[in-house]
């Protein structure tokens, strides 16, 4: 090869963080302005703790079916959030923030000739994050789940987080290389679907912790703790990213 | 082929011009020497050129510099190891168990009480000291490590073990004639180590665990004693066996008669029991009968065939029914007037090993057996043995006075047993009186001793009611009212229960600890790992880590040549060390000028220990006010970045786990958990890259990072707590201690791939040239190859493949030699090849573009420190691999991998600075502990390796091969810090050896920090009912880690680096 050996000079980090910043292509998606919206977004959250509280004691006595059995219910609370609360990946509220109305202002109706598909979005999307579970599922064997048992388990568990922390994503941002490529580099702002997306996974990463204990309490057992960990921490996520964070970063 | 190590992009062809033109000149100038030697022409010399000269000058003071630094470096983590040693070794003083010995002796003609009983010849040997003597002589015979359900058969043989029913002798003539035999479980105090169990077998006192670290050297006996009393009173002891015994008693056996033999091969079931064997029957003999009264015989084949195998083994059955039929012979050559003792002396876990407090290793079985009727059981249902040791199990202590009051001797002293009651209840099992008589004399003698010893120690004895002196009246009044033969059992009742209660008071009252010796441990501890957290703190001025800038470099030498006398001030991290060993030296001074006179002025008991903590903290006190005098705070330590929290929350989370038993227990996991963590975490930072090639190969090393860890995660040792959520996999079934035939295959499958991985690693820098093609392509390829056929021949000598092939002693005699020689290859000649050997560079030569000059290409300059560095790593995986077992050497080939792709991630993601990557680096060292067969637990220590590359016990190889084996993960990881600093830096790097130094300060906190954890809260929970089970196994596999990355810091990682520098620096120049 005519290249030869490199000279390493040691990068300075500060020289990374400005190349990235110059690249933004991903933006934080507020909540649609409608008042339904508006209210479906606060009472999402609710519906969705006061769903596994009420079925908390059936979880602990049979995960497996319980976890089975509320999917549809998850499902469509998520697909109504989406729908209702989201913009579709590629409408243009999407890709540009829908402007604040001075008051008296009207609201121009979205007349997007490329406006996408409702239906074959929540589709795609919810296709998407089924084939995300996999990916997810290996996850949680590489941090230490059982691997040749308890596999009925691990991939509900997964499959609860990837409707709560990634179907919401594929909604908004679709498939779009660049969207992801910041989104998985946790370099994307955060807004209501990322946020939820991290207080999911750390969430996760927190439910692992109460595991080891002697405590020899039912609700110790594989995955529950994970689950606990997995709403709370989307609940928490998705309102803070909604919110407090909204439009921030990680690492400023 | 990526070529990462290109980055910067931006003008490579500018640096390789330098560099080139510098090795040219570096070359032009050894020309030009050589030439002056040949021609000895001294005109030549004088136009050789000022420059030249002055050149060659600084070189010299920057490596006088160097070796400078290099020194006080040195200097400051011989303190700092110093301060480790006195911290640990303040908190093991208060923490392990202290016992006052006392020096009193029973006396024959001098009962602690008027006895209950009256008889011919009383207190004389003749008639019996202090009650009728049963026995005029005894057999012991102590079959090392029986455990209880070895001599229980299962009826039912689809239940039994390999190891059931192969010694159904004891069990069965304690049904069929109840009064000439008697089984029963025998509970040992803990620690469970033979000699441990001697002591309290002879003297009838709680061990304490001060003595534990003795176990391998064993210290005479100083305490009243059965063997003390026998021989005050004229009687004549032989002995035959385990020579730990002639450790304890030294003196005390007939010569001539008695043979000792070694103790400590582990591997070796038969030359013990053989002696013995040989030994025994002779003396048994009607003629030699005269020459001893008291036999005693130590069989060691059952507790070797555990460390070796495991209780699930072939060999165990072997052994089991040897000694089945070894006491089947010696009751037939018993006479009347004789008693035989057969007993454990402490059980064996489920691999065979022992030493702390699991149930399979505190259960032993106690045999008595007499020829004439005398034993009896107080109700019918006693005849049967109990199923389970935890039925009506007596403690090893009771064996003392029992002994002792059968052959009418008088009791130790310090004994806190009570009479075994089927020894004395009569054949009836109705002789209360005499039940009342000797529970009576065994009370008054615990009586006696603990009046002496709170007189000793100054404390009260108190009196509430429950309390042993109430129950001591109420059962001295209960023996005047009752004393009818009916009466005599409430009385002997009575007694028992003061009995009882004194013991379990006992127990906790050398649960005593020093409460302020041990705080002043932890205070030196803490302050220790304050001084590591501030030397490693970091603040903007001291980046040195950027400081790698060759345009940079070649102006400030060009200055320097310019202006010779210009003596810019160093820099201040170059002094770091220096100041830091000057305040300690300081500090020292006058801390032990001031802890020397206070221990000698003020102190009345000149307990030196005191002393040496005064000077551990002024000086730590003194290197603290410097550090802050030198600009370091402890704002620096607070992150500021996603991988500082991270270092934080594994060292910190895991240090407050501690506190937790169930945390503790499950540590394996939890380091998987957290290793994982960091992978998935790099992985999303290697997302953010800007560069397309770096990103796909951080994502390569971070999945690769984390399923080698996963993968590795499936070699498990599961300890007893984990129990029944683990599944062991480190030896064949979790009965044994040998490897399946599967596993053998490991190690071959790492000498097939672990090298051609490491040179992948290489070659992506393209550093594999030099020595390192021929080091790691056939030395070390060859090491392992030999490290694998050694644990092939060890499988065949196991299974006895060969056996009519080859005597086992010559297979042994291979083995050995392929051991010694793998270790030869490893750390001789490997040792020698890493200080001569040149970096792993390459030099072409080309036509340059302009025709004028010669372009010159070096291949692995990029990496040049690094790479040649690996060198050593290299050596020190293959002597570790030899010296685990083939699961052991899997898991240890995954880590190296693990270790390679870290330091490759920490380069991409620039985290050289972060503290992150020797912390990751030293959780890699804990994983790999566990996953190297072993847990925070005694029995995991794997004894046999010793015997890996030596025939015997030899001091101090043997302790150095176990700890190899104990401690590879954190040795190797140890070894591997400086291959954080140094990988991919090329020979023009500024302060490596400050970064090297920082990089093992960090390592080395994290250990500290954890050490210091376990030592807080083992001192916290000391009243807990888990501590000598979980927490304080954890603190001292803490403290001895802690030790053991000090020391190979020190030795191997930080002279490594000298050695590699100076290498560096004699092909490329000094870099500062």
């Amino acid at each position: 090869m005519a290249v030869p050996s490199g000279k390493t000079v040691a990068a300075g980090s500060g020289q990374k963080t400005a190349s990235a910043d110059d690249e933004v292509l991903c933006r934080a998606i507020p909540t649609l302005p409608s008042p339904l919206a508006q209210a479906l977004r606060h009472v999402h959250p609710a519906l969705l703790l006061s769903l596994f509280y009420l079925r908390f004691g059936a979880l602990v006595r049979d995960p497996v079916s319980t976890l089975l059995s509320a999917l549809p219910a998850v499902a469509v609370l998520q697909v109504a959030y989406a729908v209702i609360c989201l913009p579709a990946a590629g409408s243009s509220a999407a890709v540009q923030p829908a402007k604040k109305l001075r008051p008296g202002e009207k609201r121009k109706p979205v007349t997007d000739a490329n406006a996408p598909n409702i239906t074959s979005t929540v589709v795609v999307a919810l296709g998407l994050s089924m084939f995300a579970t996999f990916g997810l599922q290996i996850f949680f064997v590489l941090f230490g789940a059982p691997l040749l048992t308890h596999i009925p388990q691990t991939t509900l568990c997964s499959l609860h987080l990837s409707l709560l922390g990634l179907f919401p994503l594929f909604y908004t941002h679709g498939i779009s290389t660049s969207d992801w490529l910041e989104i998985l580099g946790a370099r994307a702002p955060f807004d209501e679907a990322f946020g939820g997306l991290v207080g999911g996974c750390v969430g996760a990463w927190a439910g692992a912790v109460p595991i080891p204990l002697d405590w020899d309490r039912e609700w110790q057992k594989w995955p529950i703790t994970i689950l606990c960990g997995v709403y709370g921490g989307y609940v928490a996520g998705k309102l803070i990213g909604g919110t407090l964070a909204f439009g921030k970063k990680f690492g400023g | 082929m990526p070529q990462r190590n290109q980055r910067p992009k931006d003008a490579p062809s500018e640096y390789q011009t330098i560099a080139a033109q510098y090795a040219r000149a570096k070359r032009l100038k050894e020309i030009e020497d050589a030439n002056k030697k040949l021609l000895g022409a001294e005109a030549k010399q004088e136009r050789s050129g000022a420059a030249e000269k002055q050149r060659g000058a600084f070189e010299a003071r920057r490596k006088m510099g160097y070796e400078r630094r290099f020194g006080w470096t040195f200097a400051f983590w011989v303190w700092m190891t110093c301060i480790h040693v006195v911290g640990i070794v303040l908190f093991t003083g208060g923490f392990l168990l202290t016992r006052l010995v006392l020096d009193e002796k029973s006396e024959c003609s001098v009962p602690p009480i008027e006895p209950l009983l009256t008889w011919e010849g009383q207190g004389s040997m003749e008639g019996g000291c202090w009650h009728p003597k049963t026995f005029d002589k005894a057999v012991v015979v102590l079959v090392d490590a029986l455990r209880y359900d070895f001599t229980v058969p299962v009826k039912n043989l689809t239940e039994a073990e390999i190891y059931h029913n192969a010694f159904p002798f004891l069990y069965e003539t304690a049904i069929e004639s109840p009064n000439n035999a008697v089984l029963l479980p025998f509970i040992a105090d803990p620690p469970t180590s033979t000699l441990q169990r001697l002591k309290g077998l002879t003297t009838g006192t709680l061990p304490t665990l001060n003595d534990l670290g003795s176990s391998f050297g064993g210290t005479a006996i100083e305490e009243d004693n059965l063997l003390m009393q026998l021989n005050t009173l004229g009687r004549r002891i032989v002995h035959l066996g385990d020579d730990t015994w002639t450790s304890l008693f030294p003196g005390y056996f007939e010569a001539n008669i008695s043979k000792p033999y070694d103790s400590f091969n582990v591997w070796d079931l038969h030359t013990v029991d053989n002696g013995v064997l040989e030994h025994i029957f002779p003396l048994m003999q009607k003629e030699n009968q005269t020459k001893w009264d008291v036999l005693i015989g130590h069989f060691l084949g059952v507790d070797h065939a555990g460390h070796r195998y495991g209780p699930n083994h072939a060999a165990m059955t072997a052994k089991l029914q040897q000694m089945n039929s070894f006491v089947q012979d010696l009751v037939k050559t018993l006479d009347d007037d004789t008693v035989l003792i057969v007993m454990g002396d402490h059980g064996m876990d489920s691999k065979g090993d022992h030493g702390g407090e699991s149930d399979d290793e505190v259960e032993a079985a106690l045999w008595m057996y007499s020829k004439r009727p005398v034993f009896g059981r107080t109700l019918p249902e006693y005849v049967t043995p109990p199923a389970t040791a935890k039925e009506r199990p007596v403690n090893q202590i009771d064996l003392v006075p029992t002994l002792a009051l059968l052959l009418g001797l008088p009791i130790p002293f310090n004994n806190l047993g009570r009479p075994i009651e089927e020894a004395f209840a009569g054949i009836k099992g109705t002789a209360w009186d005499n039940l009342a008589a000797v529970s009576r004399l065994a009370s008054a003698g615990i009586r006696r001793y603990q009046a002496s010893y709170f007189v000793a120690r100054g404390i009260e004895q108190n009196s509430k009611p429950g309390s042993p002196a109430e129950l001591w009246d109420r059962a001295t009044e209960s023996a005047t009212t009752n004393t009818n033969l009916k009466g005599r059992e409430l009385v002997y009742r009575a007694y028992t229960a003061y009995q009882e209660e004194t013991l379990r008071i006992c127990k906790d009252l050398w649960a005593r600890f020093d409460v302020p010796k041990m705080a002043l441990g932890i205070a030196v501890m803490a302050l220790g790992v304050l001084v590591l957290l501030v030397y490693v703190s970091r603040d903007e001025d001291d980046d040195f880590a950027v400081l790698d800038d060759a345009e940079l470099d070649l102006a400030e030498k060009s200055l320097e040549l310019q202006d010779a006398s210009s003596r810019t001030e160093l820099p201040s991290y170059q002094t770091l060390s220096q100041s830091l060993v000057k305040s300690a030296l300081i500090g020292s001074a006058i801390g032990g000028a001031l802890g020397a006179g206070y221990v000698s002025m003020m102190s009345e008991e000149q307990d030196w220990t005191m002393a040496a903590a005064i000077t551990a903290l002024t000086s730590s006190l003194a290197v603290t006010i410097s550090l802050f005098g030198l600009g370091k705070s402890l704002a620096n330590l607070l992150p500021n970045t996603i991988w500082g929290w991270l270092g934080v929350i594994f060292t910190v989370s895991q240090s407050i786990g501690f506190a937790s038993n169930s945390y503790t227990i499950w540590e394996d996991s939890i380091s998987l958990f957290f290793l994982s963590t960091f992978g998935f975490v790099s992985m999303i930072a290697a997302l953010r890259l800007p560069a397309r090639t770096d990103r796909i190969l951080g994502i390569y090393h971070s999945v690769v990072f984390i399923l080698l860890g996963r993968l590795a995660s499936f070699s498990k040792l599961c300890r007893e707590e984990q129990m029944p959520y683990c599944t062991s996999t480190y030896y064949a079934s979790a009965n044994s201690s040998t490897s399946a035939p599967w596993q053998l295959a490991l190690p071959f499958v790492v000498f097939a791939g672990l090298p051609s991985i490491i040179k992948g690693y290489l070659i992506s820098s393209r550093s594999y040239e030099a020595l390192a093609p021929f080091w790691i392509g056939y030395v070390f390829r060859g090491a392992l190859g030999l490290a694998a056929t050694y644990w092939t021949l060890d499988a065949a000598g196991n299974g006895q493949w060969l056996i009519d092939y080859l005597p086992e002693t010559t297979l042994k005699t291979i083995q050995v030699a392929i051991a010694q020689g793998v270790l030869a290859l490893a750390f001789v000649a490997g040792t020698t090849a890493f200080v001569w050997a040149p970096p792993c560079i390459s030099v072409f030569t080309r036509a340059g573009s302009g025709g004028r000059t010669a372009q010159v290409t070096i291949l692995g300059y990029g990496n040049a420190n690094g790479a040649r560095y690996l060198l050593l790593v290299v050596n020190f995986a293959a002597a570790c691999m030899l010296l685990s077992k083939p699961m052991g050497s899997g898991a240890l080939a995954l880590m190296l991998w693990q270790v390679l792709s870290l330091v490759d991630m920490v380069d991409l993601n620039g985290l050289s600075t972060e503290s992150i990557g020797p912390i990751v680096l030293a959780l890699l060292g804990e994983f790999y502990y566990f996953k190297t067969g072993h847990q925070a637990v005694l029995s995991s220590i794997q004894w046999d390796s010793a015997f890996i590359p030596l025939f015997t016990l030899r001091y101090p190889w043997s302790p150095l091969v176990v700890m190899f084996n104990t401690f590879a993960g954190q040795i190797l990881a140890c070894v591997a810090v400086p291959l954080l600093a140094l990988w991919k830096t090329s020979p023009k790097r500024k302060g490596g050896l400050e970064t090297v130094t920082r990089c093992l300060g960090i390592f080395v906190a994290y250990y500290a920090v954890e050490s210091l954890a376990t030592m807080m809260w083992a001192g916290h929970l000391r009243r807990h009912l888990m501590l000598f089970r979980v927490f304080n196994p954890r603190f001292m596999m803490g403290a001895a880690v802690l030790l053991v990355v000090d020391v190979v810091g020190m030795l191997v990682a930080l002279a490594g680096v000298r050695a590699n520098t100076v290498a560096v620096s004699e092909v490329f120049g000094w870099a500062d």
